[in-house]
């Protein structure tokens, strides 16, 4: 569903992804892991075309997407949320989830009418609102939901442009572990055949959601497998120090 | 995301009923400065819709009434095309000056959109000023106004003419809504809180930008052909970045983003002008530090102050209400 | 029209001088913004205040009082408009900037009327420079001659000060990042005072300079004000290489659009600023990427 080959970019000196080749089947959840400044929110960055690869190409859905800019590859069905909160700040949450709704249906440009007026809008919102447990809050600004919840919703921004391939980047950034339990049933209530690419620091979730795990560390992959092999590999210990322990 | 509330509903009504008496009632000056007010309310309408909504801080708006003016007086005047074409033709062509210039300003932001879009006024003044079928520095004059007497009005009488401008304020203000709540304006909306966002959720977010630019700029074309047939004669003073530089003003004093508050600014505006210059004539001074006061003050403008206030009552009398109600049901329960 | 090395070497001094006085008010008003993110648009006011102090100080003790003055003065207003209003405005958004600015330039128009009057003021070029000097076979005024040497002499100042000492290190160093700039011990507050001030006082002697060559009325800052502002933005915001680029830009296709293109020349520079905004928004020379 969504294959990178040999990606590689360079900011000055640093080498921040390296020949990094992934292949994510459709439906599978991969998490991805690795040490700050491993370079996974700058694959990510790769991957939606917000930053464009020094070589090597990125393919949905059998095409090569590495050409396209970041709003046409989102309209092929490749979305994302962000480490940090990007949500619209004076508007309710249904109104966040309506303007994403709106453009995946092709009413965002138009104007004889009003986008959030539309069955097909109301649809999304209600069905997305309902998968990330929004519903409580629907007619709440931004400004009056905590912060938990505000992590709810830019998931949920993504989610209601219908991908067919969602980036998660840390959705459970800055969530206390009550949340982070949240989160896990969460993805369960998404639909499996959405795949699923995940930055994830918490270990934990990361056993317990992913199909399969990918570690980067200076920019390279130096694990691809199934959870199981990546608890007992050695070389992950190295570079998590100690800290793997716990998990 | 543009919504009506009590107050914005009892202002439009306030406004609206206060110039309907105005025109019907006024003298000559009294109608003179009606028309005055209603052609700029029309033109910060146009320029509210994008600085208060899309965050596109506009110092082209004036100009872009300028091509109107003077692609009405042209067509119509010189050309000797029957006015209603012409104002159709101005129109258009200031809204396709307008969507060009959006598109070629879109990848700016903050003060580098201010400085584009005031090289592209700056731009069409020059251009204005230097070509000789303007006019030059002369202006153009023998404009007509629009001939209704098919229906029976004569709008070469002031009284006429200002409920005209009524009518045309009051459809710009309906289609400026209508825009607002339309799907393009509040992609619009959503650009101006998060572009990286919208962008990524697979919108195209030049496009949209471009597009209302380009609404934004027909109706400054139509404050053009309204100011054109209203002073009869035109001149490039009309396309200089001072005006548009006023116009800015005249949003921030009524308040940016309400809709409503522009509407009380160009009347405030219009009126203090007329009044200061009465008794003084450094009627730019008053300006200058009355600006300055209310951005300073951090008010979003007269009506952004006024519907803070008001929202403060409301948020008041809810709570007072809400308190009197658990009173009583402790006084039930017990 | 005669194409003849003269009548180039006359365009291209011409063009120099131009680009040298942009160049006066377009530094101050440049750096203010790379290190403070502040759009000062009543610089131009501070230009115009600049020549009127010049034109009443060179009536009671002659042109030089004025010109050594007169930078003085406007630099006193300066601090008057930094403790005043600039210094609260700071952390405002551009717009808010844009329209306080734009209030002080109504305000400090009617004020110069005020205190002046309406009528033009004449200021006499000063007698030791108020001949002309043959110059590579071309007869040209030696005070516009004078003007041309006092920018490269400036430019060439402010280069040195920037380039090579540690005050110029530490403005570039805030113009760069200046939360970094202030861990390191800077104190960017006063810097930020002081090359205000200096910004201003440099508007100050551009009007000062120029007072004899155009007539002395209130709204000439108004008039000065766009042209620098197309220099500071197809130069890039912040840098003196931007400043100096944008000044000779403008200069070089005003003057020479003025003479071989009488009918395109005054569109020209702002097709050129379009252009610029369309292919590198950030302009030429930008301080930062």
């Amino acid at each position: 569903m969504l294959e990178t080959r040999n990606l590689d970019k360079s900011f000055g000196a640093v080498h921040v992804t390296r020949d990094v080749s992934l292949k994510l089947e459709r439906g599978e959840r991969r998490v991805i892991l690795g040490p700050n400044g491993a370079g996974k929110t700058t694959l990510f960055n790769q991957l939606v075309g917000e930053l464009t690869p020094d070589s090597g190409s990125v393919h949905l859905a059998g095409e090569d997407v590495t050409a396209l800019p970041v709003a046409r590859r989102a309209r092929r069905g490749l979305s994302r949320s962000y480490q940090k909160n990007t949500l619209f700040d004076g508007l309710t949450v249904e109104e966040n989830l309506s303007l994403a709704a709106a453009v995946h249906t092709g009413n965002a440009s138009q104007l004889w009418s009003d986008s959030f007026t539309k069955p097909e809008v109301h649809e999304i919102v209600a069905e997305v609102a309902e998968q990330v447990n929004l519903m409580p809050y629907i007619h709440a600004r931004v400004s009056e939901i905590s912060y938990g919840v505000r992590r709810q919703l830019e998931v949920g921004v993504a989610l209601a442009t219908r991908p067919l391939v969602l980036l998660m980047d840390e959705p459970t950034s800055g969530v206390g572990p009550e949340m982070s339990k949240g989160f896990h049933d969460l993805l369960n209530n998404l639909p499996r055949d959405l795949t699923l690419l995940i930055i994830e620091h918490d270990m934990d979730l990361a056993f317990d959601v992913a199909d399969t795990i990918t570690v980067l560390n200076y920019g390279e992959v130096v694990f691809d497998g199934v959870p199981e092999a990546a608890r007992n590999s050695k070389l992950l210990k190295e570079i998590y120090l100690g800290s793997w322990e716990d998990a | 995301m543009f919504r009506h509330n009590a107050l914005r509903y009892a202002v439009l009504v306030a406004l609206s009923l206060a110039a309907l008496f105005q025109a019907l009632t006024a003298e000559y000056f009294g109608l003179e400065i009606l028309t005055e007010i209603l052609i700029l309310a029309v033109l910060v309408l146009a320029l509210d819709m994008v600085a208060g909504f899309g965050g596109q801080v506009s110092l082209c708006h004036g100009a872009l009434m300028g091509v109107g003016a003077y692609v009405y007086a042209l067509v119509s005047a010189k050309a000797g095309i029957a006015p209603p074409v012409a104002m159709a033709s101005a129109v258009a062509v200031t809204g396709v000056i307008a969507w060009v210039i959006g598109a070629i300003c879109s990848r700016s932001h903050g003060i580098y959109f201010i400085m584009a879009t005031l090289a592209f006024g700056q731009m069409a003044y020059a251009y204005v000023f230097e070509a000789p079928v303007f006019g030059g520095d002369d202006g153009l004059s023998g404009i007509s106004r629009l001939d209704l007497s098919l229906f029976g009005i004569d709008l070469d009488d002031s009284r006429s003419f200002a409920l005209f401008c009524l009518a045309v304020a009051g459809a710009v203000y309906g289609a400026s809504v209508m825009t607002l709540q339309s799907g393009l304006g509040r992609s619009l909306t959503g650009v101006m809180h998060n572009e990286q966002r919208m962008r990524a959720l697979g919108l195209t977010v030049w496009r949209v930008k471009a597009d209302v630019f380009g609404l934004s700029g027909m109706i400054a074309g139509l404050a053009g052909v309204l100011a054109a047939q209203h002073v009869m004669y035109i001149s490039p003073g009309l396309l200089s970045w001072t005006v548009s530089g006023e116009a800015l003003v005249v949003v921030i004093l009524g308040g940016l983003g309400t809709l409503v508050g522009p509407l009380i600014g160009a009347a405030a505006f219009v009126l203090l002008k007329h009044e200061i210059s009465a008794w003084t004539d450094h009627w730019h001074l008053v300006v200058g530090v009355v600006l300055i006061a209310v951005v300073m003050s951090g008010a979003n403008g007269i009506f952004g102050w006024a519907e803070a206030r008001w929202g403060g009552w409301l948020e008041r009398r809810m709570a007072d209400a809400t308190r009197k109600h658990e009173q009583e049901e402790v006084v039930s329960d017990a | 029209m005669a194409h003849d090395l003269g009548f180039w070497t006359l365009q291209t001094l011409n063009a120099l001088q131009l680009s040298m006085l942009l160049f006066l008010l377009s530094i101050g008003l440049t750096v203010i913004f790379g290190l403070m993110h502040f759009v000062n648009l009543a610089h131009g006011s501070l230009y115009a205040l600049g020549a009127y102090f010049a034109a009443s100080l060179a009536a009671v003790g002659g042109y030089w009082m004025g010109f050594f003055l007169a930078p003085v003065a406007v630099a006193g207003i300066g601090i008057l408009l930094y403790s005043g209003f600039i210094k609260r405005m700071r952390k405002s958004g551009p717009m808010a900037q844009v329209l306080v600015t734009f209030g002080l330039i109504f305000a400090l128009l009617d004020l110069t009327r005020i205190f002046w009057g309406d009528l033009a003021l004449a200021i006499e070029v000063p007698s030791a420079l108020a001949g002309r000097l043959d110059f590579l076979g071309v007869e040209y005024p030696a005070y516009r001659l004078f003007i041309i040497v006092l920018g490269v002499a400036i430019f060439g100042l402010l280069a040195f000060v920037l380039g090579r000492t540690q005050i110029g290190a530490m403005i570039r160093a805030g113009v760069d990042n200046d939360a970094m700039a202030a861990c390191l011990g800077i104190n960017v507050e006063r810097m930020f005072f002081v090359v205000f001030c200096v910004g201003c006082a440099l508007a100050g002697l551009a009007g000062a300079v120029a007072a004899p060559l155009l007539s002395v009325t209130p709204d000439m800052g108004l008039h000065v004000l766009i042209p620098t502002l197309i220099v500071i933005v197809i130069g890039g915001l912040g840098s003196l290489k931007g400043a100096i680029a944008g000044s000779l830009i403008y200069g070089f296709v005003q003057t020479f659009g003025a003479v071989l293109a009488p009918q395109l020349a005054s569109v020209l520079i702002y097709a050129l600023l379009a252009a610029v905004l369309v292919i590198k928004p950030v302009g030429l020379f930008p301080a930062r990427g």
